[in-house]
């Protein structure tokens, strides 16, 4: 999965769970300081990323880490090479 | 040795969400031109018992309307909770309290609803039947318990004062605000945002329907299927929205320069203890002369009465002979229901709101579908068509399952 796609992804989650602009949405944002989400929209941006990715996060101790958007799109990247089968699904949507 | 003087209950703000308008203003207007928004609702059919045809007077807030208030608050409601926010907005803004006041801790905040959101706990059940728990939202919890509306407004204001939600089904809304009345009266607080909401979904018209409380003569249109104290009288209509007033201690507005736009007279609740699904006239009358004592008024001195009556053949017939005991026929009578539905936990507040209205302009909107009265609810002085009367002084009923009564009386003229 390129990285291309899984910045799109993720930011879909941000512009429709979280409402916010697309043009917002730059890697090094913050997520609490600098998009304003805090701890209730954790929980719900971990469950929009195993619902969009279909890989469990709740058991994972790297999502704790995340501090900005990049760290998310550089979690996934590192996930896409662990799970190349649901990866490959993903691919095939548009 | 002198007494005290009883101190004074204002009210300086009332905001609506309803069927017909999301102005008190509109409303009224909607009211007198004989609009009606019942409607049949097949989209809700899939979700009904059997091949049934649903009808509903049911709220239909556009998308960006909702989105005035923010994601961060928003999140957290189900829509009795979006609808009490929205209604509380132009109430708070009418009554001119400002942040510095709501977040004195001298502001409070009761607000209920039957139960939190049918809309959410139907989604919520359906999620576990689906075994999809893990996709709720974190919100979930506090969209569906039973305060969400009143926490979800006072976290909205930042109003840190009293936080209270006595959900008591159709009575809600009345309690809430003679809640409020009554904790301002103690001192404890120089302001209340008070009311109710409520939304009507598929579930709620089940419960009615499975009770024998919902309309059913499938040969009348949806607007002519509720008719309050009507001979053919066959059940009630689902209807949803909030009423929100500001309530506050007289001196307190006055200080302020507030408008003041009625005042609170009286107030009292009480159950009859025996029956949980039927209304009982005994205990609706003494509801009554409890609240007329409380306000230091005889029956003679009530210029209208607003009755709960929903157009159930038990309830019409027990709330009539209650006024019927108390008034005899020398006070108008009507019922907002066949207009606007029953808007359940809502009911008290949004019909008090209208009741501004109406005597602003000294005029009685009257019960509608009210051809023939049942000789069961007779004996009263119905008002059929519009009538012009100044309304000084008036009465408002609400009854609720559980066999709960509340009545507030309102003076809204010569304070």
């Amino acid at each position: 999965m390129t990285r291309e796609k899984i910045i799109q992804l993720v930011n879909q989650i941000f512009i429709e769970q979280f409402e916010i602009e697309p043009d917002q949405l730059t890697p090094e944002k913050r997520i609490f300081e600098d998009l304003a989400l805090d701890s209730l929209d954790i929980v719900d941006l971990v469950t929009g990323l195993q619902q969009k990715f279909s890989i469990p996060l709740r058991e994972n101790k790297d999502i704790l880490e995340i501090r900005t958007l990049n760290d998310i799109y550089v979690l996934f990247e590192k996930l896409a090479a662990e799970h190349p089968d649901i990866i490959a699904k993903l691919n095939q949507d548009p | 040795m002198k007494m005290p003087m009883k101190p004074r209950i204002a009210i300086t703000g009332a905001g609506v969400i309803s069927a017909l308008g999301n102005s008190r203003q509109e409303v009224y207007q909607k009211l007198l031109e004989d609009e009606c928004p019942t409607r049949k609702r097949p989209d809700w059919a899939d979700q009904m018992y059997g091949t049934y045809q649903p009808f509903a007077a049911a709220v239909d807030l556009p998308t960006e309307t909702a989105k005035t208030i923010s994601r961060h608050f928003r999140r957290s409601m189900g829509n009795a909770a979006l609808y009490a926010t929205l209604a509380a907005r132009d109430a708070v803004a009418e009554s001119g309290l400002t942040k510095e006041d709501l977040q004195s801790g001298r502001i409070g905040c009761i607000i209920s609803s039957t139960v939190g959101s049918p809309s959410e706990i139907y989604a919520s059940a359906m999620a576990v039947l689906r075994n999809e728990l893990q996709a709720l939202s974190s919100c979930q919890f506090f969209k569906i318990v039973s305060h969400s509306s009143a926490f979800n407004v006072a976290n909205y204001f930042g109003i840190c004062g009293v936080q209270l939600s006595p959900c008591s089904a159709c009575a809600s809304a009345l309690q809430s605000i003679g809640l409020a009345y009554e904790q301002i009266k103690l001192g404890h607080q120089d302001a209340i945002v008070a009311g109710g909401s409520d939304e009507t979904t598929p579930i709620v018209l089940e419960s009615f329907r499975f009770l024998n409380a919902l309309a059913k003569n499938p040969d009348w249109s949806p607007c002519e299927l509720s008719r309050p104290f009507a001979e053919d009288r066959c059940g009630l209509v689902c209807g949803d929205g909030a009423g929100i007033f500001v309530v506050e201690e007289w001196s307190h507005a006055q200080a302020r320069q507030a408008t003041i736009l009625g005042e609170i007279l009286g107030y009292a609740t009480n159950c009859n203890g025996a029956q949980i699904s039927q209304s009982d006239g005994a205990s609706i009358a003494y509801c009554m002369r409890q609240a007329l004592k409380d306000a230091n008024l005889n029956p003679e001195d009530i210029d209208y009465v607003s009755a709960h009556a929903t157009s159930t053949p038990s309830g019409d017939r027990e709330e009539a002979s209650a006024i019927r005991e108390i008034f005899g026929d020398t006070v108008p009578v009507s019922s907002l229901k066949g207009h606007l539905g029953h808007t359940l936990g809502a009911s008290g507040g949004l019909e008090s709101a209208i009741i501004l209205e109406m005597a602003k302009n000294d005029t009685i909107i009257p019960t509608k579908n009210l051809a023939r009265i049942a000789e069961d609810c007779a004996g009263l002085d119905h008002v059929t068509f519009r009538r012009q009367k100044r309304l000084r002084t008036v009465l408002k009923n609400c009854i609720a399952f559980g066999g709960v009564n509340a009545t507030i009386i309102y003076r809204l003229a010569d304070f």
